[in-house]
Formats: C-alpha cells, sequence, structure tokens
C-alpha cells in the first residue's frame, strides 16, 4: 500500500515552467550539475548594480569621459567574471542522496543531500534551499559534505522532498546561479502519536499471556554498579568485588513482566487516522517502557518483539495504511 | 537577510568604510573643510558603534543629523549648485547613511555608490595619477563585497582573512580588464552629447581669470601643473614668439582691469591664410572657463568656438574635460588698421585721480617725443637702464599702484609690469590693452610637443600704433629677457639643484601626454583611425557595435573556457597512477561503482583477476601510502611502477581446466 504521495514543495508554479524543465533535464539524483541544468539572473543587488552601471554609462559618454567610461566598464566586466564564477561553483558539482532517518509526522523531516567536488577547488557559499530554512555549505577540493535540510511533511506515508534548489550568489553576490532537483526517491514519514492517548491496553489475547507467563522467571543479567545501602546480600558480586577492592551488586534488568498486545481494530478513536496516532503514541510508550509489543493490523502481525528493527516494521507498516 | 536586531560584525563594516573613504577621498579634499569634517566623523563613529556594538540612534536624531548636514551643504557651497556640490551632496547622503547602517543591503548599498563616486571625480579631473584611484579605489570595493558576502553565508573568516580577500579581488580585478579594455576600445561613442552642462557657476580652479589686478595672485606662477599641451605640424615657433592669447583686458578702475563687453561680444575681422602660418593641436587641460588659447592670429576657429573683436578664442560651453582642438595661426596679420573712435575712448580711459606721478611722466614724455614708436622705445628703454627686477616675491600695491611700482618698489613679475606701464601709455595717449595668456613653454624633444604649464602664466600689453594696427610691447621681456627665453622659474633664480627631479617631471609629462592622447582624447575619431590602422573597414556605430558584441562573447568564449574546463587531473603521481589503473579496470567492466572504498573494490574484483593477488597488495600500499603516513619515495616509485605493469587480463576457467 506504499502510496507516494508527492508533497509539492512550492505549489501553484506554472505547468509550463514545469514541462519545460522536465524537457530539458533530468532532476532525479543523483546528478552532477551542468550547464543544460544550471540557470543563472542577477540578484536584486545585481539588478540595483546594473542600473547604477547604466547612469554611469550614460554620464560618462555624454561628457565623453573616458576615465568614467573605464570605471563602467571594469565594474562590468568584473560583474561578468562574477557570472562565470557563479556558474563554475555549481558546474560539475555531483549531487546524491544522503541517508534519511525516518520521523513522525508533524515535525520537520530533516533530508540530506550528498555532495562530492571531484575539482582542485574549494566550492563555497553553496546554499541547498527547501521550504524550511536554507542550509548553507562549503565543499572542499576533492570532498564530499552532507548537507541537512528541513522538509514539511504534513500527514503519515511515503512523501517525495519535491523540487529543491542548489544555488549560490559567490562571489560578490551579484548574480545567482541555481539548480533544480526533484529526487524522486521517497523518504518515509511515521504517523503523528497522538497526544493523549489512552493507557496501554493490559492483557490481550491467550497466546501472548502464556508466553509471557513462560519468561516470567527470566531475570537478565545487566551490569554491575556500585553496592548502596539497602541491595541484597544475594545480589553482592562477590568475585567482582575483590577484584576491584569495593562492593559491587548486580543489576538485573527485570523483563517487563507484561507484553502488550496492540490492534489497530481496537484501539479508540473515531476514525482510522486517530486511531493510528494512538496505536503510533502506544507502541512509543511500549519501546519507553522497555516492554515488547505485538501489532496486529487486520491480518498480518508484527512480533511479539521490542527491537528497533521490529519498531520501524511497525511504523512503516502504520505510515503505510 | 540580517535582521536589524544583530548589529552587523566590525570586519565587513570597515571594509564597507574604508571602500566609501577612499572612493570620496578627492570630492572630501575639494570640499569646504567643515563638510569634509562632518563626512569623516560619520565615518568614525560607526567604525566605533560597530567596534563596540552600539545602538543605531533614534530616528529623530538621525534626521536632526541628515538635514543639519544638508544646511552645512547649502551654507558651504554658498548656494552654488555645481558638480561639486552635487557630488559633496552624494558624500554627505552616504555618510548619512553610516548612522543606519544595520542591514547587509545597506553595506552593499553603499559599497555600489562609492563605486558611482569613483566615476563622478573624473568630471573633474582625468589626469594619470587617478589612475591608481581608479584601481586602488575599485579594488577595495570588490574586496569590501567579497567580505559582504562572506557574511551574508554566516562564514566564519579566518584571521588572515583580509590579505586573502585583497588577493582575491585583485585577481578579479585582472581579469576584468581585457573585456574592459574591449568595451573601452569599441564601445561606440556620442558624437553629440546627449545634453549639455547646465550653464552653471563653475568650481574655482587655477588657471588664468578673466580680470588681472597686479599682486592679488601669486599662486598660479609657481603652479607646475600643465595648463596645455601643443603639437606642431613643422617646426614649433622660438621661444621669443610663443605668446598664446588669452583674455583681453580694457576697463581699468585703477586696481583691476577687466574684459569690455563690446569688444569681447563683437565678431573680430576675418584673418586670411598667410605664408608663415603655424598649424598646431593643443589639447586643453581643463581650466573651467570658456576661452582657448591660440597664438596670434587665429585664421580658423575649432566648431564651437567664436572669435572676438579682440582675438579672443571663445566656446560656447566651458572647458571641463580634456579639450583637443586644430589652430591655425597667421603671425603676419595687421589687427585693425583704422581704430574705431568708440575702440579709441576706451582704450584710453583712465580713472582721473590715481597715478598722479605717472601721469606727469607721461605728460613729460609726450612733451619730448612726438613720435609714439620713439616714446615707447625711450621707455623700454627705461625700464631695461633703471633697477627694475623681475620677482615673484613682491609687495601689494597701495591705491596709486602705477606711481608705486615704477618710482618705489621696482620689483614685481609680468601683472606688474604690464600693468604699470599700460598706464603710463594710456597717459600719453597710446591706446592701450592688456593680454593675459601664456608664454613660452617646455619643447618636449622626445614627445615633441610644446609642455605649457601654469607657471607660463603671463601678462603683457598691446599698443595700438598708426600703420601697424594693434601691436605687441612686452615690458617683462626688456626687464628680464630670461623670463621670454627660458620661462619665470630660470628669470626669478629658481632653477638651481633639483635638475633631475625637474627632468623626471617632464618625463611624467610625456606619459600624461600619451595618456590624455590615448586614453582621455580617445573618442570617435580616434576609433575609427584606429580601425584603419589595423586595417579594419571605416565602420558605422552599428558596425562597431557588431565589433564590439563579438569581440566581447569571443574574449569571455576564452575566459569561460579557461575557467569552466574539466579539471586538471591530481597533482600526486600516486594518485594519477591509481585513477589510470581505475580507467584501465573500467574498461574492462572492472571498475568501482559509486562510493566503492578501494580496499572493497578489491575484494569484490580481485577473483575475477588472473593477477588477483597483485591487485590486493597493490590496493594495500596504495592505502598506505595514500591514507597513512607513509612518505617513502621508494614505496611511491615502486607503486607506480607496479601499478603500470598489473595486468587487467581475467581468470578464464575454461582454459585453466583445459592445462
Amino acid at each position: 500500500m506504499a502510496t507516494a504521495t508527492g508533497s509539492p514543495v512550492e505549489t501553484g508554479r506554472p505547468k509550463l515552467l514545469d514541462r519545460w524543465l522536465k524537457r530539458r533535464t533530468r532532476l532525479d539524483l543523483p546528478l552532477t550539475l551542468a550547464y543544460r541544468r544550471i540557470f543563472i539572473l542577477p540578484t536584486r543587488f545585481g539588478w540595483m548594480l546594473g542600473l547604477l552601471m547604466g547612469a554611469m554609462l550614460i554620464g560618462s559618454l555624454n561628457f565623453n569621459n573616458n576615465l568614467g567610461l573605464l570605471t563602467t566598464f571594469i565594474v562590468a566586466a568584473t560583474a561578468i567574471n562574477s557570472m562565470l564564477l557563479a556558474f563554475r561553483n555549481l558546474n560539475g558539482l555531483h549531487l546524491r542522496h544522503g541517508a534519511a532517518r525516518p520521523v513522525h509526522a508533524g515535525k520537520p523531516v530533516p533530508w540530506r543531500l550528498t555532495a562530492v567536488n571531484h575539482c582542485e577547488r574549494n566550492r563555497d557559499g553553496l546554499r541547498l534551499k527547501g521550504p524550511g530554512p536554507d542550509a548553507v555549505f562549503n565543499v572542499p577540493a576533492r570532498g564530499v559534505r552532507e548537507v541537512t535540510i528541513e522538509l514539511d511533511a504534513r500527514g503519515r506515508g511515503w512523501h517525495r522532498p519535491g523540487r529543491l534548489r542548489i544555488e549560490t550568489t559567490q562571489p560578490l553576490g551579484l548574480f545567482r546561479a541555481w539548480s533544480w532537483i526533484e529526487p524522486t526517491t521517497p523518504f518515509l514519514v511515521w504517523p503523528q502519536p497522538a497526544e493523549h492517548a489512552p493507557p496501554l491496553p493490559e492483557g490481550g489475547d491467550a497466546q501472548s499471556v502464556q508466553r509471557r507467563q513462560a519468561r516470567e522467571e527470566g531475570e537478565d543479567f545487566h551490569s554491575l554498579r556500585r553496592w548502596r545501602e539497602g541491595d541484597p546480600l544475594h545480589r553482592i558480586a562477590w568475585k567482582a568485588s575483590q577484584r576491584h577492592q569495593t562492593l559491587l551488586s548486580r543489576q538485573f534488568r527485570r523483563e517487563q513482566s507484561r507484553e502488550v498486545f496492540l490492534s489497530l481494530e481496537r484501539a479508540p478513536g473515531r476514525d482510522l487516522e486517530e486511531r493510528i496516532r494512538i496505536v503510533t503514541a502506544w507502541i512509543l510508550r511500549a519501546e519507553a517502557e522497555n516492554r515488547s509489543w505485538t501489532l496486529e493490523l487486520g491480518e498480518e502481525r508484527f512480533g511479539p518483539d521490542r527491537s528497533e528493527s521490529h519498531k520501524h516494521a511497525c511504523m512503516r507498516a502504520l505510515a503505510e495504511l | 537577510m540580517k535582521q536589524a536586531s544583530t548589529p552587523l560584525p566590525f570586519a565587513p563594516v570597515a571594509w564597507t568604510i574604508t571602500a566609501f573613504v577612499v572612493a570620496a577621498l578627492p570630492h572630501l579634499l575639494a570640499m569646504p573643510p567643515l563638510l569634509g569634517a562632518v563626512v569623516v566623523l560619520l565615518c568614525g563613529w560607526r567604525l566605533l558603534a560597530a567596534g563596540k556594538g552600539w545602538r543605531p540612534p533614534p530616528g529623530w536624531l538621525r534626521l536632526l543629523l541628515t538635514v543639519g548636514a544638508i544646511a552645512l551643504l547649502a551654507v558651504g557651497f554658498g548656494g552654488l549648485w555645481g558638480r561639486r556640490a552635487a557630488t559633496g551632496l552624494l558624500c554627505l547622503m552616504l555618510a548619512a547613511k553610516m548612522l543606519e547602517l544595520y542591514r547587509l543591503r545597506d553595506l552593499r548599498m553603499v559599497a555600489s555608490v562609492s563605486l558611482f563616486l569613483i566615476a563622478t571625480q573624473f568630471l573633474f579631473d582625468e589626469r594619470l595619477v587617478y589612475l591608481a584611484y581608479l584601481f586602488g579605489g575599485v579594488l577595495i570595493t570588490i574586496g569590501a563585497l567579497l567580505r559582504i558576502q562572506l557574511l551574508e553565508l554566516g562564514q566564519a573568516v579566518p584571521r588572515s582573512g583580509h590579505l586573502r580577500i585583497i588577493r582575491d579581488a585583485a585577481l578579479m580585478l585582472l581579469t576584468a580588464l581585457p573585456v574592459a579594455l574591449i568595451l573601452f576600445v569599441t564601445f561606440p561613442r556620442l558624437a553629440e552629447p546627449l545634453w549639455g552642462l547646465p550653464d552653471e557657476v563653475m568650481d574655482a580652479k587655477t588657471g588664468l581669470s578673466d580680470s588681472m589686478s597686479p599682486g592679488s595672485i601669486a599662486d598660479l606662477y609657481i603652479d607646475d601643473s600643465a595648463a596645455f599641451r601643443a603639437e606642431f605640424d613643422g617646426t614649433p615657433p622660438p621661444p621669443e614668439r610663443r605668446y598664446w592669447r588669452g583674455p583681453v583686458l580694457w576697463h581699468f578702475d585703477g586696481d583691476t582691469w577687466e574684459r569690455a563687453f563690446l569688444a569681447s561680444r563683437t565678431p573680430a575681422a576675418k584673418v586670411p591664410p598667410g605664408p608663415d602660418d603655424f598649424l598646431y593641436t593643443v589639447q586643453l587641460e581643463p581650466h573651467e572657463r570658456r576661452w582657448l588659447f591660440a597664438l596670434d592670429y587665429p585664421v580658423t576657429t575649432p566648431d564651437e568656438a567664436h572669435i572676438s573683436l579682440d582675438f579672443q578664442v571663445t566656446r560656447r560651453d566651458p572647458v571641463t574635460t580634456l579639450t583637443e582642438y586644430r589652430m591655425r595661426s597667421n603671425p603676419g596679420f595687421t589687427d585693425m588698421p583704422q581704430l574705431p573712435e568708440t575702440l579709441r575712448r576706451l582704450a584710453l580711459s583712465l580713472p582721473e585721480d590715481r597715478n598722479p606721478r605717472t601721469r606727469e611722466m607721461a605728460r613729460q614724455l609726450r612733451e619730448r617725443f612726438e613720435d609714439d614708436r620713439a616714446l615707447i622705445d625711450h621707455v623700454l628703454d627705461w625700464l631695461r637702464e633703471e633697477p627694475f627686477y623681475y620677482s615673484l616675491q613682491t609687495a601689494p600695491l597701495g591705491r596709486h599702484g602705477a606711481d608705486e611700482f615704477l618710482f618705489d618698489l621696482r620689483t614685481g613679475y609680468c601683472e606688474y609690469y604690464a600693468s604699470a606701464f599700460a598706464v603710463l601709455m594710456r597717459a600719453a595717449g597710446i591706446p592701450t590693452r592688456v593680454v593675459t595668456g601664456y608664454q613660452g613653454g617646455y619643447w618636449q624633444e622626445g614627445g615633441q610637443y610644446l609642455l605649457v604649464r601654469q607657471s607660463d602664466a603671463h601678462a603683457w600689453v598691446e599698443l595700438w600704433l598708426a600703420g601697424s594696427g594693434w601691436t605687441r610691447v612686452d615690458p617683462t621681456a626688456a626687464v628680464s629677457p630670461a623670463r621670454i627665453q627660458s620661462g619665470a622659474r630660470v628669470a626669478t633664480g629658481d632653477a638651481t639643484g633639483l635638475d633631475w627631479l625637474r627632468s623626471l617631471q617632464y618625463r611624467y609629462d610625456r606619459l600624461q601626454h600619451l595618456w590624455n592622447a590615448w586614453v582621455l582624447g580617445f573618442d570617435a575619431d580616434r576609433q575609427q583611425s584606429m580601425m584603419r590602422f589595423l586595417g579594419l573597414p571605416r565602420l558605422s556605430s552599428t558596425g562597431m557595435a557588431l565589433l564590439m558584441v563579438s569581440l566581447l562573447g569571443l574574449t569571455i568564449l576564452v575566459l569561460a573556457w579557461a575557467w569552466l574546463k574539466r579539471p586538471a587531473g591530481s597533482r600526486d603521481p600516486v594518485q594519477r597512477a591509481w585513477i589510470r589503473l581505475m580507467r584501465r579496470m573500467g574498461r574492462r567492466g572492472l571498475g568501482p561503482v559509486l562510493g566503492e572504498t578501494p580496499l572493497a573494490w578489491a575484494e569484490r574484483v580481485a577473483p575475477e583477476l588472473a593477477e588477483g593477488e597483485k591487485l590486493h597488495e597493490l590496493t594495500e600500499r596504495y592505502c598506505r601510502i595514500r591514507y597513512g603516513d607513509c612518505d617513502d619515495a621508494g614505496l611511491r616509485e615502486h607503486f607506480i611502477e607496479q601499478s603500470r605493469k598489473l595486468s587487467t587480463d581475467r581468470v578464464e576457467p575454461r582454459r585453466m581446466a583445459s592445462v
């Protein structure tokens, strides 16, 4: 049921531009920025300086003032150079996916991009723009950098980052060179946990209770710690204490005696979304209390288990519903 | 964008203010001192504020200071709205901006307007030395923009960052030069200005004025800057004939000689071309006045100029930029064989109540000599024989100036002699006018031009004589022939020592001359003659524009190629050898996949290779050299050799089985 619900990062963009962009170049990662992908326009400051140069040009021409003209032309040539340099700063930069960690809906999703610089010169002042705050980064010569920006994730499920911009206004801030990227690899957003979820459902079905009792006796040895007043004598680890010249007592992590059985159908809540949120909150609580849980989603069952991978499997299943 | 709430750090503010101050420096020096002080103070305050993190002053205070500064400007320039006042206002507004310089874009604004200030300075002065100002100013402004850019990116700059910024800015400036020069040479020039200069009151400038009162200004005579340069077709005139005519003065009120409205507004007689005419081109330094200088007597006038009755060449607009004009002068012309009655009256009028001793002397002379010429010769002899001295160190004159000079002081320079002599002549009934201008000049053998400096300024007298019309008489020449032959500096005995310095000055002036001719005087005509020189056809301005665009495109392509070409391979020979090996393997389909480490790659590929063991060994060595701290030259060379030898042949199971 993996539905890739594209979350368009910039809505309302004219379709025509979209189509043109797509026809012009592939926007998916991994890619290497090259001339077809790089766009360049003056910044606001660039336009302002252009206007100023126009005034200088007309004034100098009118008074046939050659030194004034020379000044104007030097400034103009510097601007042209800065355009080339801005372009060069992006040209040849290789971009690929970074590792992503899933997060719950409602929080900004950190999304990572890896930038690889194959050149012998640094690329400074690059900027990755998403819907949130920009990430400014440098990639050293023959170096690799990971950049993280935050994406909005409105709901659970698979999302695409949408269209992102990588840009630079180096070296003078006169021109902005940018490239669009539109990674197609989706990222997962887990459901948002309910804020006021009811307590964990105690008990469960017969099978799980049996299994629970079988484990009741088991106490896992966990670690040693310095003896404190009140620790029972049978907890003292005599041999270890002798070695360390101080009293140590054994710590047992008590297996949470009660497993929980979480069923989406039996969860309270008005609609599916609310039930999903409540179950999500339960999973988090079970994890926090270090209890193992079983998740039942219709025909499917996950667990019982309390491992990290179990949690991921459950969350993913819930997200994909 | 930074909000006003976070104060800007010190370094970018300091860079921006430095750029502004450097750009404004010549403007500041030309301003009334109080205004300049206000600008410097505001900049200093802002620097301090940046260092100490002070808050911006409240709005009402800013407004008050700005209004106060503008009021100061209005008072300082005395209500004269000229270009100086306009650039002064610009400087002042930018300085006022310092009070609210709390956003990144304000910094950029100040930095870019500094570029504008640099360009406007050239409206006033375009001498060669200002090239240093141009490059220095632009360099620092680029540096400021680079520094502001770092601020926008929010990166901390290492302490040694300033030097690096200077280096980067210099590199940007250098690489900008080819494109700038192409633009400069090929950009179509306007033949006619789009709008003229407003008929404004010009700013004070050293140079001749249109009046003369002896003793009022001696500054001019010690000013060594160039007044104009003249190139002659053929040989230049000898020193005693180099009288460059400027304003001609008729009115005398007892203290000051002034021009006559009547004489300067009436057109002159047509001068026919003669056999001994001088043909020459004058490059006139801007002097903010309307007159041009010519030898006697101008036959042709440059465009937009007219010749008045007393042969002053006057232009419609003031000379505000370096101006080049072509002249032809006929020295053999007789000016005004008949003197009209109105002019005679004008040329004889003297204030009645001044200079009684001179009048008395004139009366006695008149009694002794019937003939004007004999009288003049006698007076010149008298000047020669009596102890008269030529000197710039002299005393001011009082109410009876001519009396005091002729009978008591007897020490002075050309203005003193011309004025007193003219008073004497008028008193004796000879129509007289005073001519100011330049006399002499230094012939630059190396550059083949005559350099006339401000210190060559001179005043002489013209007398109307029956038969020869207006005739030049130079009383200074009678007193000090050296002044006429060698210039004021030799005549005053000021030429001792420092000869090397002077020759350096002359050398520099030759550079300046080339600069004037090829940079400042580069106009549509020069553009075309350069095209001819390059063997290109004459181009219309559209053709010129096309040429410019194509040359520009070509240069930018070359620049782009130089900058954007694929990165050169690594400089490390080990790395190069490794990359070569990778490529060879890649051709066999055994190259590493993206992100595979060398060791992982060797692990994967070795079983498929005939020399798999060697690959393992090589890879390990590579990692030791590259990532370890092994720096043994022998090991490196061994690696390079082995990597070259490694075979890329695959294992061939079938053949092996058959063996």
